[in-house]
């Protein structure tokens, strides 16, 4: 089942970590599985609510061909357990006792109705860490609101500076707002950890994904406390308050990014892009009204007036080019333009391809191996491996129940007809 | 107190710039990490070029983007270009035994201080190097922001309305995804030293990290050959699932159902009964394929209303829902104040300024920031003096030499 060889074992390996958490908090756990701890997910009977989010594979509905799934979970082992029921939550007390880490993300108090809460986990276990993510954080006016990513993003800040001005605020189609909250959680619970190495006592982390998120206003979430004009959304660049830009740019075969900034400010980095289309504007074969600006581009002063037909100039000039041709011609001119790279682009890219980053992980039962993104940091001595593919449902109740905890095959038998695993 | 911080006891010798490093040396500086950030004296930190800055006036002292990635450290300028410049630059290596730094691939070995280098004179030496693509490849030379990053990594595609030129996320948007992910790898290093004593070095992709954020649409490529494209608001899953216009100008509201419970809910407080019954959207199936009718009833309902108003019944009837919030309304959220997520500190040159929070707090070691981030060297003495201990000869003799930029 598992993957590339690699000279050294990760850097985590001796940690054991529970996670109950929900699309709100697998990629915590996926973080910390591929340092090396060992994960068990636990699902309730019948597989995770996320084994139900499309795009499937083959796009068959079923609970193990969910590519949400398999994104966030790889490197974790699976065990299915019924929290409601009196023996469930007694075999949960029982993997907390034996667990380093805990993560959760169900609506602040759930987890508390249902005997595992903070105190009582660590009531067990006073050396776990037990990390807790949710849209808001555990308490507060918003703690308990209900939520989405989408409702995340409105509350934190970067819906409202994404997308066009003349259309509603845009979110990134794939789900963003709890993968930084639990991007967060992983480094909380290292954080955690620390403190635990010298006071042997663990701790509860508490992280909010509204404050996640804050973070990708690009600072805009200060303007208003720094006494600054607000950012905006803009179709096509940005409105920095006093610095406003263009950065998207059509090509022959897509788009490319390149920052064109405009006003008092637009700084240093303009230099060689003013001196380049000044340049463009001299040649013999350039277009007339590229031409024709040609005065108001002299020594880069770019007046105010001008600023639609030198859009339109430029547009023009970059819709006449490949994006590899515009690539160039940056290297050339020592200007910065990056390819609006296509999901099919980054797959083929030669960097990644030079740099082996997608790893084959092979799905046995499926007869087939597929492309992951490779690990996210490249260790020296202890690198990250792709061990396991993410789990089927309950593929791990036999190795967790009998191997671990001990449960006779009778005992296990039963605890399954009474819908507890 | 500062000593109750999980990280008080770890030294980070930051060599790092702009954002994506410095804010993960930010999260380790508000849990106890000493961070000493050695600034070019040739270059400002793109940080301190960025807006908003205080008052509207742009200055090296007045960006809050440096206030919020640089709180908590301590600054020195170097001309690393020199030799005196560079013994100093050994010495912090020595007192931290953790290296960070986000030039272009190749330019710490032009100085001689590349790990290998660096490794002799701190042996168990912890160095990461990050940026845009990666240390080798054929694009380890390619320098740019983090729109650039956003850009190579895919995000583009799958951020923008079908019929439009792609939207992409807001600005550097990787710069803000991978911080965490470096920080952690940082301390994961740290916990195998601990045990170990065995240090390395990490090469760290800004490109490669954040592709994880857009994993399920890669594995939908990869499994099934389906390429995401822009989808506006829409959802693969929930219906409806859009922002809609409220009264007034540029005002909306984000509203998800992801279940039938919440639609009904929805359905009673845009007073229409009725729709509970429409079968078209009496399953998911249905909601998701008449996902455009929803959108056109939803955004009928919520434009006569004001978007705080409709947040405050929606949330009531227990259905998703946010105000979409921008600025002054961050700063007058009820939650974020409740979390503290805006800290007011010290400034040498302002008096106070504000600094973000961030997302994480430990019950028994919450971090904290301690002072705001620091003006352009303004720590070389106390840098040189206390922490590496030079006499004050020494140190007249470093600025007559030009090493101090």
């Amino acid at each position: 089942m598992a993957v590339s060889p690699a000279s050294s074992t990760p850097p985590l390996e001796r940690y054991r970590v529970l996670d109950f958490s929900d699309e709100r908090g697998l990629l915590c756990g996926q973080l910390l599985a591929d340092l090396g701890t060992d994960v068990v997910v636990v699902e309730p009977p019948g597989g995770s609510r996320v084994r139900r989010f499309a795009p499937f594979y083959q796009d068959l509905p079923d609970p193990n061909g969910s590519l949400y799934w398999w994104a966030y979970n790889r490197n974790k082992r699976a065990i299915t357990l019924n929290l409601g029921a009196a023996a469930g939550k007694a075999l949960a007390h029982q993997l907390i006792a034996g667990a380093d880490f805990l993560i959760e993300s169900a609506s602040p108090g759930r987890m508390e109705e249902l005997g595992l809460g903070y105190d009582e986990a660590a009531r067990i276990n006073p050396r776990l860490i037990y990390v807790s993510i949710t849209p808001f954080g555990q308490a507060g006016p918003k703690a308990n609101w209900a939520s989405s990513d989408l409702v995340v993003l409105a509350a934190g800040g970067p819906l409202a500076l994404t997308g066009d001005d003349d259309r509603p605020p845009l979110r990134v189609a794939v789900p963003q707002a709890y993968l930084h909250a639990a991007a967060d959680g992983a480094l909380g619970a290292m954080l955690a950890h620390f403190h635990r190495v010298r006071s042997g006592r663990g701790q509860h982390v508490d992280v909010s994904a509204q404050q996640s998120v804050a973070i990708a206003t690009q600072s805009g979430a200060l303007a208003t406390l720094f006494n600054a004009a607000p950012f905006r959304r803009h179709r096509g660049g940005l409105r920095l308050g006093i610095l406003e830009n263009q950065i998207i740019w059509p090509a022959r075969d897509g788009h490319v990014t390149m920052a064109v900034a405009f006003g008092a400010n637009a700084g240093p980095f303009m230099v060689k892009i003013r001196q380049f289309l000044y340049e463009q504007s001299r040649l013999p074969e350039a277009d007339p009204e590229l031409k024709a600006l040609s005065p108001q581009l002299e020594d880069g002063r770019w007046p105010e007036e001008a600023r639609d037909a030198i859009i339109a100039a430029i547009r023009r000039f970059t819709q006449r080019h490949t994006k590899a041709q515009l690539m160039e011609i940056a290297q050339r001119h020592g200007l910065l333009i990056g390819s609006l790279e296509t999901l099919p682009d980054v797959f083929a890219s030669p960097q990644l391809s030079a740099r082996g980053y997608w790893r084959m992980v092979e799905h046995p039962e499926l007869t087939r191996a597929f492309a992951y993104p490779g690990p996210f940091a490249r260790f020296g001595t202890t690198p990250i491996q792709y061990r396991r593919r993410p789990p089927t449902v309950g593929e791990h109740n036999n190795e967790v129940y009998a191997g671990e905890l001990g449960l006779g095959a009778a005992r296990i038998r039963e605890l399954e007809e009474a819908g507890v695993i | 107190m500062a000593d109750e911080k999980p990280l008080s006891g770890v030294r980070i010798c930051d060599f790092s710039w702009a954002m994506a490093a410095p804010m993960a040396t930010r999260m380790l500086a508000d849990f106890g990490a000493a961070v000493v950030r050695i600034e070019p004296h040739n270059r400002y930190d793109a940080a301190r070029t960025q807006p908003p800055f205080l008052n509207n006036q742009p200055g090296v002292e007045n960006s809050a983007m440096w206030s919020n990635c640089d709180a908590g450290k301590l600054s020195i300028v170097l001309d690393l270009a020199r030799p005196a410049a560079r013994r100093v630059a050994l010495d912090l290596v020595r007192w931290a035994g953790v290296v960070m730094e986000s030039f272009s691939p190749g330019t710490m070995r032009k100085w001689g201080l590349d790990y290998e280098a660096l490794r002799e004179v701190s042996p168990g030496l912890i160095m990461l190097s990050s940026s845009l693509m990666g240390q080798d490849g054929p694009m380890a030379d390619y320098a740019g922001w983090g729109y650039m990053g956003a850009a190579m990594a895919g995000f583009h595609q799958v951020t923008g309305w079908p019929d439009r030129d792609p939207s992409g996320p807001f600005h550097s948007y990787t710069d803000y995804v991978v911080p965490r992910m470096t920080a952690l790898a940082l301390l994961a290093a740290l916990d195998h030293r601990r045990l170990t004593g065995e240090g390395q070095y990490i090469d760290f992709s800004q490109v490669e990290a954040a592709t994880h954020f857009l994993a399920p649409a890669y594995l939908d490529y990869s499994a099934n050959g389906r390429a995401a494209r822009a989808m506006g608001n829409r959802d693969f899953n929930f219906a409806p699932h859009g922002v809609y216009p409220c009264a007034g100008e540029d005002r909306w509201i984000a509203i998800v159902c992801e279940n039938g419970a919440q639609w009904r809910a929805l359905c009673a407080v845009m007073q229409r009964p009725e729709l509970q019954q429409d079968p078209r959207f009496g399953s998911i199936t249905g909601r998701l394929e008449h996902a455009a009718d929803l959108d056109e009833i939803v955004s009928r309902w919520t434009a006569m209303q004001d978007q705080y108003q409709a947040e405050t019944m929606l949330q009531a009837a227990g259905v998703p829902a946010s105000a979409v919030q921008n600025c002054s309304e961050l700063t007058a959220d009820p939650q974020l104040a409740h979390r503290g997520h805006f800290v007011k500190v010290k400034h040498p040159l302002h008096g106070a300024i504000h600094v973000e929070s961030n997302a994480i707090k430990l019950s028994q070691t919450p971090g904290s920031i301690e002072t705001a981030a620091p003006t352009l060297g303004g720590d070389a003495h106390h840098i040189l003096a206390d922490i590496l201990g030079y006499s004050e000869d020494q140190i007249t003799e470093l600025a007559e030499e030009g090493a101090l930029g």
